[in-house]
């Protein structure tokens, strides 16, 4: 399945390559854990599970399919790590802009 | 060599379950077991989409049971999914759960007679020839399918009690065991090699396989945390002599029956004891897993199920047993 990530595959371009680990690891724990897995459409869980399947979720691919997808679950938990833990305010501002 | 199983309840999402399963292939599992009870999400609908998103891994529903169930619906669903997923699927079959049963109003009565019963009809409906089958609970008159089986589905029966441990070993071409603690393999394989001498085979026939409540953090605390739920339910749902068998507190035992009865998951739950998780699970540090997995090793037993709740984080834990108790056992 080819995901249609366009506008978080740009948000991911703004995060440095050395805290998308850190930042894939923590997204996972949140979406894995939360309890509004309804709300998840079904074609991103497809899109989650292919990529679960074929690669990693710490490339940009990867981590666009996460970010949408956590923010879509848990926005105001995503968007707080990102400003707090990760210090990427600009990132979080264009979440909440696209989850907007 | 050992081989290591894991397994999922899909009361999740079902997308997280395949994560998991994804996850599980990826790190080195042989085998994946999704449990069946009517209050989660349908195991063949699970196992359909896992299998769908796995290569290799080996897959079946663990256990199902033929009172719920009917056998023939079973060996429908397995026959398909051997078509989705061909030389992947296994059954596992054992009498069910009797509360979960009770639930549903089903009468699971003549238990052994029904496994044994739901295993003919099973092996001989996937021979894809008119089916006769008159035993103690079910019975069908040329049942067939209109469609050609892939071949036999390795058959695993879930056993506790002496004799439906022996006839698994009799008839079964796996035996999962549900227990953690080598006290209780130990007699479940005397039994089972019972069977399997009286059929004629030998033990090297019969995966035996040790289904563990497993639970493995950093921190062994964290660990004995989150397999204390699930050991409060095996403690209820376990008779005296099993208790006594590993000198429990049964006044303990008591009080976490009664509480759970009356919904009251707090007392259950802080009511089990450290020598309960010990009797009861795998809990610990990765080490201190190797070490009790070492020890059932000795039993004899060939596949290593590490069962719910895996840890206080399954993604986590998953890839801690990858890393540091997989290796410790192939390598």
């Amino acid at each position: 399945m080819r995901c249609n990530v366009v506008v978080y595959k740009k948000i991911v371009k703004m995060i440095p390559v050395e805290k998308r680990g850190t930042l894939s690891d923590k997204l996972l724990n949140y979406l894995l854990k939360s309890k509004k897995e309804a709300k998840l459409p079904i074609s991103m869980a497809y899109c989650f599970l292919s990529q679960s399947q074929i690669g990693t979720f710490k490339d940009e691919v990867g981590l666009a399919v996460l970010l949408e997808a956590t923010a879509l679950l848990e926005p105001k938990k995503t968007t707080e790590f990102l400003e707090q833990e990760m210090q990427l305010a600009e990132v979080a501002k264009a979440i909440k802009k696209a989850v907007a | 060599m050992v081989k290591f199983g894991v397994e999922f309840v899909p009361k999740e999402a079902f997308w997280k379950t395949v994560y998991y399963a994804i996850q599980s292939e990826k790190r080195g599992f042989d085998n994946l077991w999704i449990t069946d009870h009517y209050n989660n999400r349908n195991v063949y609908v699970t196992l359909t989409a896992t299998a769908m998103y796995t290569k290799k891994i080996i897959l079946g529903p663990g256990v199902t049971n033929p009172f719920l169930i009917n056998p023939i619906m079973t060996t429908q669903s397995l026959a398909s999914l051997d078509e989705l997923a061909p030389g992947r699927v296994v059954l596992g079959m054992g009498a069910g759960d009797t509360t979960t049963l009770a639930s549903t109003g089903v009468e699971a009565k003549k238990r052994l007679s029904a496994v044994v019963d739901a295993i003919a009809i099973f092996k001989a409906m996937l021979e894809g020839n008119s089916v006769n089958y008159k035993g103690n609970v079910f019975r069908v008159t040329g049942t067939r399918f209109n469609f050609k089986p892939r071949g036999q589905i390795p058959v695993y029966i879930g056993a506790q009690g002496p004799k439906m441990l022996a006839t698994a070993g009799k008839i079964g071409d796996g035996v999962l065991i549900n227990a953690s603690h080598p006290k209780d393999m130990n007699y479940a394989v005397g039994q089972i090699k019972k069977g399997v001498n009286e059929a004629g085979k030998n033990m090297s026939d019969v995966d035996v396989t040790a289904y563990t409540s497993f639970s493995v953090h950093k921190k062994p605390e964290k660990a004995s945390k989150a397999a204390s739920p699930v050991v409060a339910f095996i403690v209820a749902g376990s008779p005296n002599v099993i208790l006594e068998r590993h000198g429990l507190d049964l006044v303990k035992a008591d009080t976490i029956r009664g509480a759970l009865k009356n919904g009251d998951f707090g007392t259950a739950f802080s009511s089990v004891t450290p020598d309960m998780i010990e009797a009861f699970s795998i809990a610990g540090t990765p080490d201190m897993c190797n070490q009790k997995i070492t020890r059932l090793l000795k039993s004899g037993i060939t596949q290593f199920v590490v069962g719910s709740p895996i840890g206080p984080n399954v993604r986590k834990s998953i890839d801690l047993i990858s890393e540091q108790v997989i290796p410790h056992f192939k390598d």
